[in-house]
């Protein structure tokens, strides 16, 4: 359906939303076969028909779950003979009988309690609560308060249509970084809207807040050995954190990125915007795109900075190798890089081998926190220190020398690279897996991704082993999937990092084809995962996007990236 | 068998503003079960399927009995 949908498909569509919308208490999915079976029928008077069939049918499930019709016989003829008086007469009815009504989008304005706000950027922060219906389809099911925060740009008047910016995750805050945000603005003469995704930072629910420092604990030890008995240990965290969560009387099912789009939706109509521009990066990424594919209207531009891979996933081992590997080849290509480190990527694997044999005891920066300062680097903590490392161009310069120190047990130098570059980029990330909602993030990672319900073969790679198998299955049911906007009209940016270990830039340039032809592609050298945050060219390339999308893209600036400026083996 | 909403339509005759409400009455009572079928082609949106549980199957079996059992007494009769 490239061409311009016709006055009856557009008909179709306006009916069947309406109908998703009267469908109050059915699941949603009921809602959403009903609209996306539309797409599936080819003659526009036959979509038609059945667009309006929908609408009757969400009339009718309506009125049986409204007790004073539920017994009537007549409904269905009462249901067609009039349905769009019943519309205002139950409207008028819901008034009069004092019934709840159903939550409208509202903006309530509090203080602005952040950390590290300066008095130059706190009369340009406007903080408050957007209160989201717990169930969409079930409007009386109660309500989750979610924190939002708007950045006023530093440029006055601002430009209309803000950027929305969706952080990665799932289950990281993000209104904690108001103060961050606020100097690093995506569009700079925007104003920028924040929001705690349910279930993380400030927004409710405070699901097992416990959890991460449970799994932290347990997280170190679980990357040096994933024995059968640290994966046990991991699952009866996982198992006990549901459990309690049940007891608050939480659904596990009122989460999932289909529902995280609905709360944008929500503050979006509460904040009275009538189009914005959506900047997602990683998981963000996900629910940017779930966003456009269920309310294309709403957006005006989306940027999809590291695409967090839609399903189906490739296994996280293979793509942290393909990263890894292009890292090497990298290394391999530069004189310095290759004179240092001859066959760097045969010197990683007889690393690995020789912590298998032989773990070192290692000793690590204090702001690691780890007992004695002390850690015994096995070669799975090696694989995933490694990992962890190419999301961080500052840390690539320092890599092969890393890599070269733990072959050779030459543990001074190793102590010297952790000590300057690597430590405190260690420590941020343990730090920022501790405010990170676990519990949010296996919430919504086993509602999105059926392939976690999959068994990984015995035998499987630690990288993967550390993911959600043999916790989804037993964690909650499958949600109504992520969306990919095929096709969509909104025009589209992708980012893809040369080295990013979270999807392949061969994945990226994919999600972008399968967007078509309103997207555009462009992949930075030297990159890892999250573009702009590393990449000066990226943050200039992603701002001229979102002020100016229908002008050609300048992307000179990615051909003059500098080298990475290896150090040298010390001798 | 999973079968998509419009194709069931097609096949009973029944329009969608009688069918979903059929659907999601026997979904309530745990005799029809759906999930969502990755597109056959890009840009087109997942699909919803659905089939008769166990005990939905039962129960249609039941009733195809009682109603061939009802014809041969109405034969009979």
């Amino acid at each position: 359906m490239n061409a311009a949908p016709s006055r009856s498909r557009r008909l179709a569509l306006t009916l069947a939303r309406h109908a998703a919308w009267m469908l109050p208490s059915a699941p949603s999915s009921w809602a959403q076969a009903m609209r996306h079976e539309l797409d599936y029928i080819a003659d526009d008077s036959a979509a038609l028909r059945w667009a309006f069939g929908c609408m009757l049918a969400s009339y009718k499930a309506r009125l049986t779950h409204w007790p004073r019709f539920s017994r009537r016989p007549a409904w269905r003829h009462v249901a067609t003979s009039g349905a769009l008086m019943l519309l205002i007469g139950l409207a008028l009815q819901e008034r009069a009988g004092g019934q709840t009504e159903p939550p409208r989008p509202d903006f309530d304005e509090t203080t602005c309690d952040l950390p590290g706000v300066s008095t130059e950027i706190r009369p340009r922060l406007r903080c408050g609560t957007v209160s989201v219906p717990r169930n969409y389809d079930k409007p009386d099911a109660g309500r989750f308060k979610l924190a939002v925060v708007v950045i006023k740009s530093e440029q006055q008047p601002s430009w209309p249509e803000p950027v929305v910016y969706i952080n990665g995750g799932p289950g990281s805050p993000l209104t904690v970084y108001a103060a961050h945000q606020a100097r690093t603005p995506y569009a700079p003469r925007r104003d920028l809207i924040l929001v705690d995704q349910r279930g993380t930072g400030q927004s409710e629910p405070g699901l097992c807040p416990d959890l991460a420092g449970k799994l932290l604990e347990a997280a170190l030890a679980f990357a040096a050995s994933a024995t059968e008995e640290a994966f046990a240990t991991r699952q009866a965290t996982y198992l006990a954190c549901r459990d309690q969560a049940i007891g608050r009387g939480l659904d596990l099912r009122d989460f999932g990125t289909q529902v995280t789009a609905e709360d944008l939706e929500w503050v979006r109509k509460a904040l009275q915007i009538a189009r914005w521009n959506v900047y997602g990066e990683s998981y963000g990424t996900t629910v940017a795109m779930t966003l456009v594919a269920l309310h294309p209207d709403t957006v005006r531009t989306v940027v999809l900075d590291s695409i967090y891979p839609p399903n189906p996933v490739p296994l996280w081992s293979t793509t942290v190798n393909d990263a890894r590997d292009a890292f090497f080849a990298n290394c391999a290509r530069d004189n310095g890089c290759s004179m240092s480190f001859p066959n760097l990527a045969e010197t990683y694997r007889e690393t690995l081998a020789r912590l298998d044999q032989k773990p070192l005891l290692v000793t690590v920066p204090p702001q690691m926190r780890q007992p004695d300062d002390r850690v015994i680097l096995t070669a799975s903590l090696f694989e995933a220190v490694v990992t962890n490392l190419l999301y961080y161009p500052t840390a690539y310069p320092t890599l092969p020398h890393v890599i070269q120190s733990v072959h050779d047990g030459e543990l001074q130098g190793l102590g010297q690279s952790l000590g300057q570059v690597l430590g405190p980029i260690l420590a941020a990330q343990l730090a920022a897996a501790a405010t990170q909602n676990r519990a949010t993030h296996a919430a919504v990672e086993c509602r999105d991704r059926p392939h976690y319900r999959q068994h990984l073969p015995a035998g499987a790679h630690g990288l993967d082993r550390r993911q959600l198998y043999g916790i989804c299955a037993r964690w909650s049911d499958v949600g109504p999937p992520p969306l990919v906007p095929a096709g969509t009209r909104v025009p589209t940016l992708v980012l893809a990092g040369q080295f990013d270990p979270v999807a392949r830039p061969a994945l990226s340039r994919h999600v972008a084809d399968l967007i078509g032809g309103s997207a555009r592609f462009v992949e930075f050298p030297l990159v890892g995962h999250n573009v702009r945050q590393f990449s000066a060219c990226g943050a200039r390339i992603a701002a001229d996007f979102i002020d100016h999308p229908a002008q050609k893209l300048d992307t000179s600036c990615t051909d003059r990236t500098s080298p990475i400026p290896f150090l040298p083996k010390r001798r | 068998m999973w079968r998509h909403g419009y194709d069931l339509s097609k096949e009973t005759g029944l329009k969608s503003g009688t069918l979903y409400p059929l659907l999601m009455r026997l979904s309530e009572q745990g005799l029809l079960e759906s999930r969502w079928q990755e597109p056959e082609r890009s840009g087109l949106p997942p699909r919803h399927v659905y089939r008769l549980t166990a005990t939905g199957l039962a129960l249609a079996r039941e009733q195809e009995l009682e109603a061939v059992a009802a014809e041969r007494a109405g034969v009979l009769a």
